[in-house]
C-alpha cells in the first residue's frame, strides 16, 4: 500500500481537528472511517500530507432521537451502528436500510453515514432518504456552528458546501410529520451486497387520501444525489392514487440524468428511476397508513 | 461395489486448519534476509513498437538495486505448448513490441515496495503506436493490423475434428437450426493474487517459491528462457489460494524474480495487485460459436456443424487446448453419427485468455445446451427427455477420441428431474419463475502431450517407516482443491492405516519425483490417484511377501492390510502391525529403506482422456419483471463422478462450480474498451457474494470408473458449465427472453421482454 509520507494527528475535540485542518491547509484531510479515503490514496488520487482522524473525539458517535425535534446522528457513528440501532429502526426505518444497504458488513464496522455524504458519491446509498428527509448537516470550523440543508450540500461528483476548517459533526433529521411514510430503494447488479446503479429515497406526508406533501430524491443519476421536483410537485395537492404514482415515477425518470458506466447504461438507469420510484411511493404510501 | 474404510469418509481437509487459523504461509508471507521488492511496469498501449527505453532515472532512484527491460533478457520465447515451438509466442519481457494494455516491458527490483512503485513512474519509454483490433470479427478483416508476424490473418492456429458424413446427416435431418452465440471473458478470481520469491544460491542455482498449479512446468521453462538446465532450478509450492486454470504457465514476474535474484545476488519477491490481475491477468475465452444441428422428427440428434472463433487476446497461452477441446465438448452428451468442428484461435491486441476451470466447455456448453433447449422447444418434447434419448452410455465411442468406459448421464438426468419436481414445475410455475437444465461433460486429465514431458504424467513415491508411518512425495500439486487430502486417503485405504500415519511432501520440484503436468484438466485425483495407488501397491507386495515367509503360509493364501496391520486373509492371528512388517523387510535387506513408486501415464485412452465425468443440473430462478433482475432460487444437481473419494471435497467443489457459475451466467464481465478493461476491482469486477448463493440439493450417481484410483475420476471441472445454460433457460421459462450472448443482464432481459 503506498500510503507512506503522511502525519497522522487524532485530536480530541471538534476545536482542535477544525484548527489543526486550518493550520494545515491544502494537504490534509479529515478522516472518519476511512474506508474511502484509504481507498483514494491507495489507487494514487488522493496524496494527503496529514490526515486528521475523527474518531478519538469523545462523543462525537453519539446517535440520539428526541421525538419532538428530531434524530442526530454524530458524526463517527457507524453505518452498522445506524443500521442496528433500535429508535431508528422504529422511528426512522429507511435510514437504518440505507445505512444497511452501504458496502458489506466489514465496512459498515469501519465506514460512517457522514463519511458516505462527505465522499459525495453520486451514489452513496444514505444520500436519498436523508434527502427526501430534510436532514441537515451541522458544519464546525473555528467560528462557530452552522447548519446546512443536505439540499444544498452536493455541489458535484466529490464536492461538497463544506469550508476550509469545517468538519461535518453530525447529521440532524427531523421528525416526520404524522401520517409520513418514508422509503429507500435501490438496485445493482449484483443481489444483496453492492453499490447501487440507482438508488431512490422519497418521504410522502398525507392528509387522508391526499399527499400533502412528497419529497424524492435520487441517487447515482446524476453528478449529485438530486431532489425530483418536478415529480414532487404533480403529487403534492393529490390523491395519491397507483395512477398518480405512476405519473410521478414517470416525471422523475424524465428528470434523471444519468450516465452509462460499467454498472448500467443510462437508459436502464432511467427507466429504473421509474420502477424505483413507484415502488417507494408505494411503501412509503403504506408506512404513512400506519403511522 | 468395493467397500471402502476411508475412501468415502467425510475426512476433514489437510489443510483445513492451517488455512482458518492463518497459519498456512502463501508466497507472499514468505520473507527472506536482504529479499527485494520487484514490481512490473506494463504497457500502456494495446499494439505499438517499442523505439526506446531509458531506465537511467529509474536506476539513480535511491534504494532501487536492479532495473531490466527485454534487452537484458537472454529473449527466448516460452509457451506451454513446447511440443509445436512455433507456437511458443511469448517473451517474458516485451522484445520490440507491445501487443496489449498491460503487456511486460520493464521490471524493477527495489528496497521496498513503494521506491519499487516510484522508480515505474521513471521509466521513459518512447512507443510508436499501431492500429489495434479488439474483437475476432474486426482481426479477421482483410488488411486487418498483423499482432505477430507469424501468423498471417492473425488466426494463430486451427484444429478439426469430423467424422461420419455431415452433408448426409442434414440431409436425412427433419429439423434443422442454426443459430450463433458469443460468450464473454471472465476472470478466474482466484483469491491469493500471483505471487513469487526466487533466491539465488553462490553456485548460482535458483529456488522459487510461487503460487502455482505447475510446478513442473514453470521449473522446465523457468531452464529455457534463462538458458539453464532444469534441474538446477527448485520449484516450490507453498499453500495456494486457489487457480482455476490462471497459474498453468510459467509467467514474467517468475522470469524475472528469477533473473534479478541471479544479477543482484539478493532474494526478489514479486506480488500482483488485484487491479493489475483484472486488468491484465489470464482470463476465460470470449468466443463467437456458430452451431448448426440437425434432428429427426422424434428428436434424434443427427447431425452437428460447428465452428468456433476463439478469442485469445494478445498470445497463444493455453489457446490452442481451449481450441480443441472447445470442438471436443462440443460432441459430448449426446450421440452424434455425424460432426464436424473447426475451431480458429484468432490474436487480438487484449490481455490473452487462457485456461480457466472448464477449459472451452463452459462455452461450448453454453452454447450446445442451450441450443439443444430450444430444439426441445420447436419439436414440442420435454427438454429432459429429449436429452435422454440422445444421451451417451458406457461403452459409447466417440470416434478416434475415446471410449465411454463409465457413463452415469441418464441416471442424472432422471435423478436431476426426480428431486426438482421437474415436470410439474415445467407446467404450472406462474410468470415470472421459471424452470431450467443444463448438462455437463468432462475430462479427467489430459492425454495429449503437448508439453512434451520426458517424464510419467504424474508420479508417486512412498516411503515406509518401521514407527508404522509412511511419507508420500509427490509434484502433485493442491491449489485448495483438495488433492493432498485426496491422496493421503487414496494411500491410507491401500495401506489399511490411517489418515494421521501419513506425511505428504507435495510439489518441490528437488524433492519430489518427477514429474507432473500440475493440476489443470481435472487430471489430479485420477493421475497422481494411480501413481499413489501403484506405489502402495508395491510397498504391500513386499510386506505381504515378508509376512507370508515369517509365518511359512500357503502360497495360495490372500493377504490384508486393514486397521494398521498386515495379516493373512482368513486367518488375522498370522500376521503383525504395519510396522513391525516393515522393521522385518528392513531387518532381512541389511537396512534398505522401503521405498516405491509408482506414475501413471495414460496408455490406449484415445486422445483426449482416460474418463469423462457426466451431470445434469436444474435451476429455478425468479425474474422481476420490472427490473429485469434475477434471482436463483435453487439449484438441483446429479452428476457422476466415479467412486466418491471425499464426499464433502466433492460438495466443495459443486459449490464453488455453482458459485463461478452463477457468476458466468448473471454478473461477471471484464469490461474492455478498446483493449483497456474498464472494471479493475471487486467493486465494479461482480462476483456473486456468499449472500447471493442459492439453496441446493445434489447427488452423486454411483458407477466404478475402470481407468480411475479405485474407480474415481473427475469432479472439479465440469460441474462448471452446467449453470449458465440452466440459467438461460430457466430465464427463458420464466420470461421468454432466449439468452444466446451471456452474460443474462437484466437489460438484456427487459429489451427481450418488450419483443415478447
Amino acid at each position: 500500500m503506498n500510503i507512506s509520507g503522511f502525519e497522522y494527528f487524532s485530536p480530541r475535540s471538534v476545536e482542535e481537528a477544525s484548527q489543526l485542518l486550518l493550520e494545515k491547509g491544502k494537504g490534509a484531510f479529515v478522516m472518519a472511517g476511512g474506508t474511502d479515503l484509504l481507498i483514494k490514496i491507495r489507487r494514487k488520487l488522493l496524496k494527503p500530507a496529514v490526515i486528521i482522524g475523527l474518531k478519538g473525539i469523545p462523543g462525537l458517535d453519539k446517535i440520539s432521537f428526541n421525538r419532538k425535534q428530531g434524530l442526530t446522528i454524530g458524526a463517527t457513528a457507524l453505518l452498522s451502528d445506524v443500521a442496528h440501532h433500535p429508535k431508528i429502526l422504529r422511528h426512522f426505518p429507511a435510514i437504518a436500510y440505507a445505512a444497511k444497504s452501504t458496502a458489506n458488513t466489514q465496512i459498515r464496522n469501519m465506514g460512517t453515514v457522514a463519511g458516505n455524504l462527505c465522499n459525495a458519491a453520486p451514489s452513496a446509498d444514505n444520500a436519498p432518504t436523508l434527502l427526501a428527509m430534510g436532514a441537515e448537516v451541522i458544519l464546525a470550523g473555528t467560528q462557530g456552528e452552522r447548519r446546512l440543508p443536505l439540499d444544498q450540500f452536493f455541489i458535484g461528483p466529490g464536492q461538497t458546501a463544506i469550508e476550509p476548517g469545517e468538519i461535518l459533526t453530525a447529521i440532524f433529521v427531523p421528525t416526520p410529520p404524522p401520517h409520513s411514510g418514508v422509503s429507500y430503494q435501490w438496485i445493482s447488479a449484483r443481489g444483496k451486497v453492492d453499490i447501487s446503479a440507482v438508488g431512490v429515497g422519497v418521504m410522502v406526508t398525507m392528509k387522508g387520501k391526499v399527499c400533502s406533501s412528497a419529497k424524492i430524491a435520487l441517487g447515482a443519476v446524476a453528478p449529485t444525489p438530486m431532489r425530483a421536483r418536478k415529480a414532487e410537485k404533480i403529487l403534492s395537492g393529490k390523491v395519491l392514487s397507483s395512477r398518480m404514482i405512476e405519473k410521478a415515477a414517470l416525471e422523475a425518470s424524465r428528470e434523471a440524468k444519468p450516465i452509462s458506466d460499467v454498472r448500467a447504461s443510462a437508459e436502464y438507469r432511467k427507466q429504473m428511476v421509474a420502477v424505483l420510484t413507484g415502488r417507494a411511493l408505494s411503501e412509503a404510501r403504506q408506512r404513512a397508513a400506519k403511522g | 461395489m468395493k467397500r471402502f474404510n476411508i475412501v468415502g469418509k467425510d475426512i476433514p481437509r489437510a489443510d483445513g486448519r492451517a488455512k482458518v487459523t492463518g497459519t498456512a504461509i502463501y508466497t507472499d508471507d514468505i520473507k527472506l534476509p536482504g529479499m527485494l521488492y520487484g514490481r512490473i511496469l506494463r504497457s500502456p498501449l494495446a499494439h505499438a513498437r517499442i523505439l526506446h527505453i531509458d531506465t537511467k532515472k529509474a536506476k539513480a532512484l535511491p534504494g532501487v538495486k536492479c532495473v531490466i527491460t527485454g534487452e537484458d533478457t537472454p529473449k527466448i520465447k516460452y509457451g506451454n505448448w513446447r511440443l509445436f515451438p512455433n507456437t511458443q509466442d511469448e517473451y517474458p519481457l516485451a522484445v520490440d513490441k507491445v501487443r496489449f494494455i498491460g503487456d511486460e516491458v520493464a521490471a524493477v527490483a527495489a528496497v521496498d515496495r513503494d521506491t519499487a512503485e516510484e522508480a515505474l513512474d521513471l521509466i521513459r519509454i518512447e512507443y510508436e503506436e499501431l492500429p489495434a483490433v479488439f474483437d475476432t470479427d474486426a482481426a479477421l478483416k482483410k488488411g486487418a493490423p498483423l499482432i505477430h508476424e507469424a501468423s498471417p490473418g492473425n488466426i494463430s492456429l486451427d484444429r478439426k475434428i469430423s467424422y461420419g458424413d455431415i452433408k448426409k446427416g442434414f440431409a436425412e435431418s427433419d429439423y434443422i437450426r442454426e443459430d450463433v452465440f458469443t460468450v464473454h471473458a471472465v476472470s478466474h478470481a482466484y483469491l491469493e493474487p500471483c505471487s513469487t520469491v526466487a533466491q539465488c544460491d553462490l553456485d548460482g542455482r535458483i529456488t522459487l517459491w510461487t503460487s502455482t498449479q505447475v510446478p513442473y512446468i514453470v521449473q522446465c521453462l523457468l531452464a529455457s528462457t534463462l538458458g539453464m538446465r532444469e534441474n538446477d532450478i527448485r520449484v516450490i509450492k507453498p499453500y495456494v489460494g486457489g487457480g482455476f486454470g490462471g497459474k498453468m504457465e510459467m509467467r514474467p514476474w517468475e522470469f524475472c524474480a528469477a533473473f534479478m535474484a541471479k544479477k543482484t545476488g539478493r532474494p526478489v519477491k514479486f506480488t500482483l495487485t488485484r487491479e493489475e490481475e483484472l486488468a491484465t491477468g489470464r482470463r476465460r475465452h470470449p468466443m463467437k460459436i456458430y452451431s448448426k444441428v440437425g434432428f429427426k422428427k422424434d428428436g434424434t440428434l443427427v447431425a452437428k456443424d460447428l465452428k468456433i472463433h476463439l478469442d485469445g487476446g494478445a498470445y497463444n497461452s493455453m489457446g490452442p487446448t481451449a481450441t480443441f477441446l472447445s470442438g471436443n465438448f462440443g460432441a459430448m452428451l449426446y450421440r452424434i453419427p455425424n460432426y464436424r468442428y473447426l475451431g480458429q484461435h484468432i490474436y487480438t491486441n487484449k490481455p490473452p485468455a487462457g485456461a480457466m476451470r472448464g477449459f472451452g466447455a463452459p462455452q461450448s456448453l453454453f452454447a450446445a445446451e442451450t441450443q439443444m433447449n430450444m430444439a426441445a422447444e420447436e419439436l414440442g418434447i420435454d427438454p429432459i427427455d429429449l436429452r435422454i434419448k440422445n444421451a451417451m452410455v458406457t461403452g459409447d465411442k466417440i470416434p478416434d477420441v475415446a471410449t465411454i468406459s463409465s457413463c452415469g448421464f441418464i441416471e442424472s438426468l432422471k435423478e436431476v428431474a426426480k428431486m426438482s419436481n421437474w415436470k410439474r414445475k415445467r407446467r404450472t410455475l406462474r410468470t415470472g419463475r421459471g424452470i431450467g437444465v443444463g448438462c455437463y461433460s468432462f475430462i479427467s486429465g489430459g492425454v495429449f502431450n503437448w508439453f512434451n514431458t520426458q517424464y510419467p504424467f504424474s508420479a508417486a513415491e512412498v516411503r515406509a517407516f518401521a514407527d508404522g508411518t509412511v511419507h508420500l512425495l509427490t509434484m502433485a500439486s493442491d491449489i485448495g482443491q483438495g488433492s493432498d487430502t485426496t491422496l493421503k486417503q487414496i494411500l491410507a485405504e491401500e495401506l489399511g492405516l490411517k489418515m494421521e500415519d501419513i506425511r505428504i511432501t507435495a510439489a518441490d520440484t528437488a524433492m519430489t519425483p518427477q514429474a507432473d503436468l500440475g493440476s489443470w484438466g481435472s487430471r489430479v485425483t485420477l493421475m497422481a490417484g494411480n501413481a499413489t495407488l501403484e506405489a502402495a501397491k508395491k510397498i504391500k507386495e513386499v510386506l505381504f511377501g515378508a509376512i507370508s515367509a515369517r509365518y511359512n503360509l500357503n502360497v495360495i493364501y490372500d493377504m490384508e492390510c486393514k486397521d494398521g496391520r498386515i495379516y493373512a486373509k482368513g486367518r488375522p492371528d498370522r500376521g503383525m502391525s504395519f510396522g513391525e512388517a516393515v522393521a522385518l523387510v528392513q531387518k532381512a535387506n541389511r537396512g534398505k529403506p522401503l521405498v516405491a513408486r509408482g506414475h501413471y501415464t495414460p496408455r490406449g485412452k484415445g486422445l483426449v482422456t482416460p474418463a469423462f465425468s457426466f451431470g445434469a443440473q436444474v435451476a429455478e430462478v425468479e425474474v422481476d419483471r420490472e427490473t429485469g433482475l434475477v434471482e436463483v432460487k435453487k439449484m438441483w444437481t446429479a452428476h457422476d463422478c466415479g467412486t466418491v473419494i471425499n464426499p464433502t471435497g466433492v460438495e466443495g467443489q459443486l459449490e464453488g462450480s455453482i458459485h463461478m457459475g452463477l457468476g458466468y451466467a448473471l454478473s461477471e464481465e471484464l469490461v474492455t474498451k478498446e483493449g483497456k478493461t474498464l472494471n479493475t476491482t471487486f467493486l465494479d469486477y461482480k462476483i456473486p457474494s456468499a449472500l447471493d448463493m442459492p439453496p441446493g440439493e445434489s447427488i452423486c450417481i454411483e458407477t466404478y470408473e475402470p481407468e480411475g484410483p479405485m474407480g474415481a475420476k473427475e469432479a472439479g471441472e465440469g460441474l462448471v458449465s452446467p449453470t449458465a445454460p440452466a440459467i438461460a433457460e430457466a430465464v427463458c421459462h420464466a420470461t421468454g427472453y432466449r439468452c444466446k450472448d451471456l452474460p443474462i443482464t437484466p437489460e438484456k432481459i427487459l429489451k427481450g421482454l418488450r419483443k415478447k
